[in-house]
């Protein structure tokens, strides 16, 4: 058996919201393992979101442990939540979040940077990354030159760019037609068959039949 | 990293060129102000002392009270007690003066007549046009011979070889004094205006004008390697034990051209201070649009945070670029600066001296303004919650 890269264990996240506790995610325990292909599914309000957050490391829980990739998140600074979020996680969003003054050349570069990498191999991670989701004739252009599909070409690109042990989609094909949501959903199919852990945070059943595994979320819990 | 949020720094500035060139108008004037101010003031002490300093920086004036004329110390001996008495004087030379009409036939004009010893001239690095000073035979002899000041031998003698003319002095109908030279133009200084001034030998002057042993004054030149002022303080010393402090008025140039470089520098530092507090006022400016920025920015620095940038990025990333404004606005004010100086110093007519002092100081003090303002909204950016900053519209 694989070993784990995703490992929730009893967490949980209140918010206050005024006077009142919302329990966005109220005791999860969840074991992803590496090479997974795994859809995160629920209506709104279920704490897909929140169980996205705190995979990515954005969000602290209030009480249990993340281990990501062997490491134990619990009682880190946010620098060292960056360094997690920059080495181990590829963050793709549902409406892209490129850097609308950067090209995609330099929205991909972006986490190289944070990474320390030097300048002369950025460049060709960079464009070796475009390659590899077939943008390498779209280098030079802005994020509003680019069409939709495009768009999320490059941020998957960019999330890739690292070799982040997870892929972590939060509705990547939402604002997409379905053609071209489809053509996405091929690309995450054939980096996990290249042996990349995918996450897919979604609310679209067929999408989230598409995943090898499907964890569904009502209440703030996991449904059995 | 530096390179990249330096390139980021001005993509920001390009996303909002009024806003930007706006807050850099405050930083450009407070810099430009400074830097001016420096300049300008530093330009007006350069000239102040160089036109001081045609009377001679290494001289020192020495006027006897009028009540030690006749009974005290000063005499024509008093010169070798001085400089045998007293370290670092090459010569001190007596010297007696008092305005007197000069006549050419019917031309005439009010001089200054100065009687002093043959070593005068060279003392004082007089420079002819026609002939030369007087010699120490003339001075023994009391022979009557003169030197003119330029604007006195236009005036006599237009366009005439002077040397060898004859010209009268005071009530004096006979010409009876011959021209054996005439001074080179010189500017004014402060002390004496040499092209209205006539020399003649000193103890010609004695015997013809005041017949009494008393010296008017004294001109001191200081050795060459000792300081001026500092000769003059010993004079100063040495001659209060003698004579007391009535007894005498003691002047250099020197001493009055550091009196007017310390005072042009308060009055410009002082200045420069008030111009200092608008690059504070354009700090503020620069805080401003930082904030702004920062509110604009929030996904972005959401994004950059969800990818990998830890807080000291962040800070780092708006440091920058609240330096780069200030660094911008600093080199364009200096550049302005530098060419109101210039206009100015061409209109009143000084040399221009750049105050490099005043590039170094103004650039530090934006540069400390760029760090000091830009790091509240830097820390406010590096703050942030990710999740929050993400999902800002």
């Amino acid at each position: 058996m694989a070993e784990s890269v995703i490992r929730l264990e009893d967490v949980t996240r209140y918010y206050l919201m005024g006077e009142f506790i919302v329990k966005a995610l109220d005791g999860v325990s969840i074991d992803i393992k590496r090479g997974e292909f795994t859809a995160i599914m629920g209506p709104s309000g279920s704490g897909k979101s929140t169980m996205m957050n705190l995979i990515g490391c954005l969000d602290t829980p209030t009480s249990g442990y993340i281990d990501i990739d062997g490491e134990n998140t619990a009682g880190m600074n946010e620098a060292e939540l960056a360094y997690i979020r920059n080495q181990k996680v590829g963050f793709v969003f549902q409406q892209f979040n490129l850097l609308g003054k950067l090209t995609a050349l330099e929205n991909v570069i972006t986490p190289l940077l944070y990474a320390g990498v030097v300048s002369r191999e950025r460049k060709q991670m960079a464009i070796h990354a475009l390659e590899r989701v077939g943008l390498s004739d779209r280098m030079d252009h802005r994020p509003n030159e680019l069409s939709g599909g495009q768009k999320q070409r490059v941020a998957i690109a960019r999330a890739l760019v690292n070799n982040p042990t997870i892929l972590l989609a939060d509705e990547p094909t939402g604002a997409l037609d379905t053609k071209t949501g489809n053509q996405i959903m091929e690309l995450f199919e054939e980096l996990n068959s290249e042996g990349r852990t995918v996450v897919l945070v979604t609310h679209d059943r067929d999408l989230g039949m598409r995943c090898h595994r499907q964890i569904h979320l009502r209440d703030g819990k996991v449904e059995a | 990293m530096l390179l990249e949020n330096i390139k980021l720094a001005f993509n920001a500035m390009r996303g909002s060129k009024m806003r930007t060139a706006l807050s850099l108008l405050g930083i450009i004037i407070g810099v430009a102000s400074v830097v001016a101010i420096l300049t300008i003031g530093e330009s007006a002490s350069k000239s102040i002392t160089e036109s001081i300093a045609i009377g001679g920086l290494d001289m020192v004036s020495i006027y006897p009270a009028s009540g030690q004329r006749s009974t005290g110390i000063f005499d024509e001996a008093f010169s070798d007690m001085l400089k045998s008495d007293v370290e670092g004087i090459q010569a001190v030379l007596p010297q007696n003066s008092s305005n007197a009409r000069i006549r050419n036939g019917k031309e005439s004009m009010n001089a200054s007549v100065a009687g002093v010893l043959s070593t005068y001239g060279s003392a004082l690095n007089l420079e002819f046009s026609e002939g030369e000073f007087f010699s120490a035979i003339d001075n023994i002899n009391r022979r009557q011979v003169i030197v003119l000041g330029s604007s006195i031998a236009e005036e006599l003698f237009p366009d005439q070889v002077v040397v060898g003319q004859y010209v009268s002095l005071f009530r004096n109908q006979a010409k009876s004094y011959l021209v054996v030279g005439v001074l080179e133009s010189k500017d004014a200084s402060l002390s004496l205006s040499f092209n209205n001034t006539v020399f003649i030998p000193y103890n010609t002057y004695s015997q013809r004008f005041i017949r009494t042993s008393g010296v008017g004054s004294y001109t001191v030149k200081v050795a060459d390697g000792y300081d001026t002022i500092a000769v003059s303080d010993d004079i100063t010393e040495y001659l209060d034990n003698i004579v007391g402090t009535d007894g005498y008025s003691i002047f250099s140039p020197a001493s009055l051209a550091e009196m007017a470089e310390q005072i042009t520098g308060t009055f410009s530092s002082f200045l420069a201070l008030i111009a200092a507090i608008s690059l504070l006022v354009g700090g503020i400016g620069i805080m401003n649009i930082m904030l702004v920025s920062v509110a604009e920015r929030t996904k972005e620095i959401g994004v950059r945070k969800a990818l990998g940038a830890s807080p000291n990025v962040i800070r780092g990333q708006f440091l920058v670029e609240a330096l780069t404004l200030t660094v911008l606005g600093g080199l364009l004010g200096i550049a302005l600066g530098s060419l109101i100086s210039y206009a100015a110093t061409n209109m009143l007519d000084w040399s221009l001296h750049l105050s490099y002092t005043s590039f170094i100081l103004a650039m530090g003090f934006s540069m400390f303004v760029g760090i000091f303002f830009g790091w509240y909204p830097a820390m406010k950016a590096s703050r942030l919650d990710p999740i929050e900053a993400l999902n800002y519209e």
